[in-house]
């Protein structure tokens, strides 16, 4: 009873009282997450002098650079194009399977299989797509496909092999939602009023699911565009691209000027924001969303 | 109606295929004695893991990777279920800007964390130490974390059980401990699992942070991927055997969960 009155003593008291469970979390999160990132972006801005610069924005223009951030968009690019497009086709297959049992199986496949990724994810596809890989052996012997010299795992190829193995699951399980956020009636009504299969996807069923499909697609870009593991264990220093260069000042071992790192992290900051912009008003848009 | 019967099976067994063939591969790979010349491997030996096992740095490694993951869960549990809960119940401003900081981290890049990270704590004790590779693995695994807590809080509806809980007496101890908890139980176990399989398999924020002051299961790999890959496959099958059996135990909480909300319609 105690307790009561001293709850209804003064709003100002209880409410500060109340602030103090929060507070950790938020000091936690300036100190480790906000203010790091500050700090970051200002000294992209900072050069060697220690004035407000653009000298290191300007810096990016050079080849190694440019190429390292084509790189990085086209992979992630390419292969959230192909975790989108097939794990549409293949959520959209799960979700149509009558076996109950079949249905949660291939579901917890895609569950699983999210957490193959990294650098066990990159030894995998050696042991399987390297130069004696068991797959590469398979394609000689049995079809007499030679993948090699024309096809290597340590290379561009490589990991858009090897990153949609990561994409596609990611996207099956964002879009077997949508896909139940379509109403059965909608179909049936489509097809009363005399729609074929074709009609209904054109003009109710995708522009239904563009939204979650846009969502899923930016969502799988930045998933590719930050990942640096698949890509250190596959290619190291065979390939630039953005993480890796990042990774490479962060670790000191190729001299860069670590100000022009800060401006490539701000870039990429940048492109991120973009991404997760776009993901929250597509996915406000969509059919069958929480919000 | 036939052929788009065929061709989802077409799809779903090459779906199956691709997402098999490199594990199926690993696990065999760590057993055979030799296996690049045949398509079938030359024979079958344990030996490779016996030297693993043996292998100074494997234990440190593994001992170093569930150190990490556990400490990462701790500190995520401690900031985020009270913050959580006083936001949902009691701040609901406060709760908007929870929801914006956690996901922050899915945008920003673990790279340019680590870049970030190193950049503002130059000062020795903290400067690439373990204290703060434990403090970015907890800032990146945060929404891991929230979501579930969040949706749990969410499920229920607070105002409600805790006026009918004061009505029958209960203090705001007896609610939490007897209502709140066991009804947010589930959030926090799957957040857990989420963060702890997440953590242990995190290689980037490892090796950019405190590199090989602090060896994780995943820098071994990386570097036995390079030297042995006999050794390299017997470590992806310990390191993924742990993930997957997390990952099993986080669909069976899911299904009880749905069971549970069904019950309650």
């Amino acid at each position: 009873m105690q307790r009561q009155s001293f709850r209804v003593m003064h709003p100002g008291i209880a409410r500060a009282i109340d602030s103090i469970w929060v507070v950790p979390f938020f000091l936690f999160c300036i100190i480790f997450e906000i203010i790091p990132i500050i700090v970051l972006i200002k000294d992209s801005f900072i050069g060697p002098s220690g004035a407000f610069t653009l000298v290191n924005y300007a810096g990016l223009k050079r080849p190694v650079y440019m190429l390292s951030f084509w790189n990085s968009i086209r992979l992630s690019a390419i292969t959230a194009f192909f975790g989108t497009l097939f794990g549409t086709f293949i959520g959209y297959s799960i979700l149509k399977t009558k076996t109950k049992w079949l249905k949660e199986l291939l579901t917890a496949l895609a569950n699983v299989t999210t957490n193959f990724a990294g650098a066990p994810l990159a030894f995998a596809f050696i042991i399987i797509l390297g130069e004696n890989g068991v797959v590469t052996l398979i394609f000689a012997r049995i079809l007499n496909l030679h993948l090699y010299p024309y096809f290597q795992i340590y290379s561009y190829a490589g990991l858009v092999v090897a990153y949609t193995y990561f994409q596609l699951p990611l996207m099956i399980l964002l879009i077997i939602p949508s896909f139940a956020g379509l109403q059965k009636e909608w179909r049936e009504a489509a097809i009363n009023m005399g729609a074929t299969t074709y009609i209904y996807w054109r003009y109710i069923g995708f522009p239904l699911l563009a939204p979650s499909l846009i969502a899923g697609f930016v969502l799988l870009f930045a998933n590719a565009y930050g990942a640096y593991a698949t890509a250190y264990t596959l290619v190291a220093s065979n390939l630039m691209l953005v993480t890796t260069q990042i990774a490479f000042v962060v670790k000191g071992e190729v001299v860069h000027n670590p100000a022009l790192a800060k401006a490539m992290a701000a870039v990429s900051l940048l492109i991120m924001g973009l991404c997760i912009a776009i993901y929250k008003i597509a996915i406000n848009h969509a059919a069958g969303a929480e919000k | 109606m036939k052929d788009n019967i065929i061709s989802k099976i077409i799809f779903l067994l090459l779906f199956v295929v691709y997402m098999l063939i490199p594990v199926l591969a690993t696990y065999m790979f760590s057993i055979a004695v030799r296996w690049d010349r045949t398509i079938l491997p030359e024979g079958y030996t344990l030996e490779w893991y016996l030297r693993t096992f043996q292998h100074p740095y494997f234990i440190i490694a593994l001992k170093n990777s569930l150190l990490l993951a556990s400490y990462t869960v701790m500190v995520d549990l401690i900031l985020i279920i009270p913050a959580a809960y006083t936001a949902h119940t009691r701040l609901p401003w406060v709760k908007l800007q929870m929801d914006l900081l956690t996901i922050l981290p899915f945008g920003i890049p673990r790279v340019v964390l680590a870049l970030a990270l190193i950049a503002v704590f130059t000062v020795p004790p903290i400067a690439r130490s373990p204290f703060l590779l434990v403090s970015a693995c907890s800032v990146f695994s945060m929404p891991y974390m929230y979501r579930p807590i969040a949706n749990s809080l969410e499920a229920m509806d607070l105002r409600t059980i805790n006026d009918a809980a004061r009505l029958q007496g209960a203090n705001s101890r007896q609610i939490l401990l007897y209502i709140i908890g066991p009804n947010i139980l589930m959030g926090v176990v799957n957040g857990s699992l989420l963060v702890f399989s997440a953590i242990f398999a995190e290689y980037t924020l490892a090796v950019l942070i405190t590199g090989a002051r602090f060896k994780t299961l995943p820098m071994l790999l990386v570097e036995f991927t390079r030297r042995d890959g006999r050794i390299a496959s017997a470590i992806t099958v310990v390191a993924f055997t742990i993930a997957m059996l997390l990952s099993i135990t986080i669909i069976f909480i899911a299904r009880e969960r749905q069971k549970v909300q069904r019950i309650k319609r």
